[in-house]
């Protein structure tokens, strides 16, 4: 102590302001830490609770082909083979559980989102410029979703 | 693994092979120009250091007149250092778990104590060893508020006597030397961060951090230049020409360093012609032939290579006058160029993949929260903050040593500056 205090006061008054910031520092640390972090790993434990607490709204193929088999199974044949019938119908959970709430109806959004041309996609999926392919935004006048090569 | 995760797998491998790569997955580059302002400011901070730290480390007397407002020039632009990465995250209020939960392999999370250090241990640190005698000064002669914060500002330590001030500048050159190191880390890492990424042509590559590093000292002796020949515009004073002829010496030879490692660095890729090299090309002849060729390697390298480069040769036949303008011009062109270069890296390395599949494209929102009203806005914040350190810290200093009145209180207003001057 008697060695501490008689450095020069500047370099006494700096090692007194480090000591306060990192006391502040690890205050801040034990006050502000989440009281789960690192249960299991980098982050917060009672998070894993709190995302699976959360409600699904994804179905998943397997739960629309117990109503809508016909038209799973003839998808399965097509080019849009690989596709989930939630990635162009969205979140199905809210209508299994309830029929009676309708899913939105697919449209010009969905096709154009894998269709519209883009020097980054690969070239074999289909690639049109719409305002030069057709305008009326109406995919399904000549397009079938389920079945690309069937003409409606 | 297990079944589920496995069948789960087969169904969605179809839909994103050969696809869906991260980087594409929206068509747009999802670092924005703020990504781009913010290596952009970081260099300039650990650039204006270096340039002081020439003064201290080498003790290069001719430079003495911009010491300080290298410093202050530092200082303003690390306090803005991180606002770029704020607005760009969704959450910034967020921002503080970095500290307190800290990541000790992840680079972007050490960064968070490299920026802490840097500010903290280095420029704070030397700046208060180097302003402290003034700081008991202004405390004595200074009323009310100011000389409250002054009085703040010396921490209670009054001592003006010969070995306490030799002690200050002692410890001033030794955190010099100690912040040359930090000043590259602090930008070495962003470079570290590029280089790290292997899935980039652009980037992936050991040369960008010390591409980032040599930028960074030149854009920074710069950013000094211009401040310096700014703020004698203002105050309405002559440069100290021998001061101005060295820095831009300096800056010269750090840009024919940079030069040369950046076009090694092109010449190799194209002479290795690895896989990404014509993806390169055809960007740089296409989306990023302005800013790649036209604003980073002509009007931002070769043209103020040229034109200090024949300055120092032919320095003695110019006017004062006529070299001030052209060190002024070069400058803002160093400055826009290095600027330039950060788009090219951060947008440029964006616009495609390890794919090579095309191009994605970038446009810049105007007023958006990730759009260049706010980069203009970031990028200007510096220079108002700097003018505020000036007009408090930085009086007498400017523009020659021969201004500061031997044995006079150096007192931080302008109008007493002047004063100072005319006596």
């Amino acid at each position: 102590m008697k060695r501490f205090l008689s450095m020069p006061p500047q370099i006494t008054r700096l090692v007194l302001l480090t000591i306060a910031i990192i006391c502040a520092y690890f205050t801040a640390r034990y006050l502000l830490t989440p009281q789960s972090f690192g249960q299991y790993g980098h982050y917060r434990g009672a998070a894993l609770q709190e995302i699976a607490g959360r409600e699904p709204f994804w179905a998943g193929r397997k739960t629309c082909d117990t109503c809508h088999g016909e038209i799973v199974q003839k998808l399965a044949k097509a080019e849009h083979k690989g596709l989930s019938c939630e990635t162009c119908h969205g979140p199905a959970k809210a209508h299994v559980d309830n029929p009676e709430v309708k899913l939105p109806k697919p449209g010009y959004g969905q096709c154009v989102r894998c269709h519209e041309a883009s020097p980054s996609r690969p070239a074999w999926i289909h690639q049109v410029t719409p305002a030069k392919h057709y305008t009326g935004q109406v995919c399904t006048e000549c397009h079938v979703p389920h079945q690309p090569n069937e003409v409606p | 693994m297990n079944a589920d995760l496995l069948t789960n797998a087969v169904d969605l491998i179809p839909q994103v092979q050969g696809y869906a790569y991260p980087n594409e997955r929206t068509l747009h580059p999802l670092w924005s120009v703020l990504i781009v302002v913010y290596p952009y400011v970081t260099g300039l901070v650990a650039g204006a250091f270096i340039m002081a730290s020439l003064v201290r480390v080498l003790n290069v007397k001719a430079l003495e007149p911009i010491y300080r407002l290298a410093l202050l020039t530092a200082l303003a632009f690390m306090l803005c250092a991180t606002l770029p990465l704020l607005f760009h995250l969704g959450h910034p209020e967020r921002c503080y778990e970095i500290m307190m939960t800290p990541h000790f392999t992840s680079p972007m999370a050490m960064f968070g104590f490299v920026y802490a250090w840097y500010l903290m241990a280095v420029l704070l640190l030397e700046l208060w060893f180097d302003y402290r005698r003034d700081f008991v000064d202004w405390s004595r002669t200074e009323s009310g508020l100011r000389g409250l914060i002054y009085r703040a500002f010396t921490l209670g330590v009054t001592d003006l006597s010969e070995p306490a001030l030799r002690l200050d500048a002692r410890m001033g050159r030794i955190i010099s030397v100690v912040g040359i190191p930090s000043a590259f880390l602090l930008h070495g890492y962003v470079g570290f961060i590029f280089g790290s990424i292997k899935a980039n042509p652009w980037w992936g590559n050991v040369l960008m951090p010390i591409i980032f590093i040599l930028s960074a000292v030149v854009s920074g002796m710069a950013l000094c230049v211009f401040a310096y020949l700014f703020l004698c515009w203002t105050r309405r004073v002559t440069a100290d020409m021998r001061c101005l002829d060295l820095m831009t010496s300096f800056l010269f030879y750090a840009l024919v360093i940079d030069a040369t490692i950046e076009g090694l660095d092109w010449l190799h890729r194209l002479y290795s012609a690895e896989e990404g090299i014509e993806v390169l090309r055809s960007l740089a002849s296409g989306k990023l032939f302005y800013t790649l060729l036209l604003g980073q390697a002509m009007m931002g390298t070769l043209v103020p290579l040229l034109l200090l480069g024949s300055l120092q040769l032919a320095r003695k036949w110019v006017s004062d006058l006529n070299r001030r303008r052209v060190y002024f011009g070069c400058s803002a062109l160093i400055l826009l160029g290095v600027l330039a270069m950060r788009w090219n890296v951060v947008i440029g390395g964006q616009l495609f993949s390890k794919s090579m599949r095309g191009f994605m494209s970038y446009k810049m929102e105007f007023a958006g929260h990730e759009g260049w009203w706010l980069s203009l806005a970031l990028l200007a914040l510096p220079f108002i903050i700097l003018t505020v350190l000036i007009k408090y810290f930085l009086a007498l200093d400017l523009p020659t040593i021969e201004n500061v009145v031997p044995g006079a209180v150096r007192r931080p207003h302008s109008s007493q500056a002047a004063e100072g001057r005319a006596g």
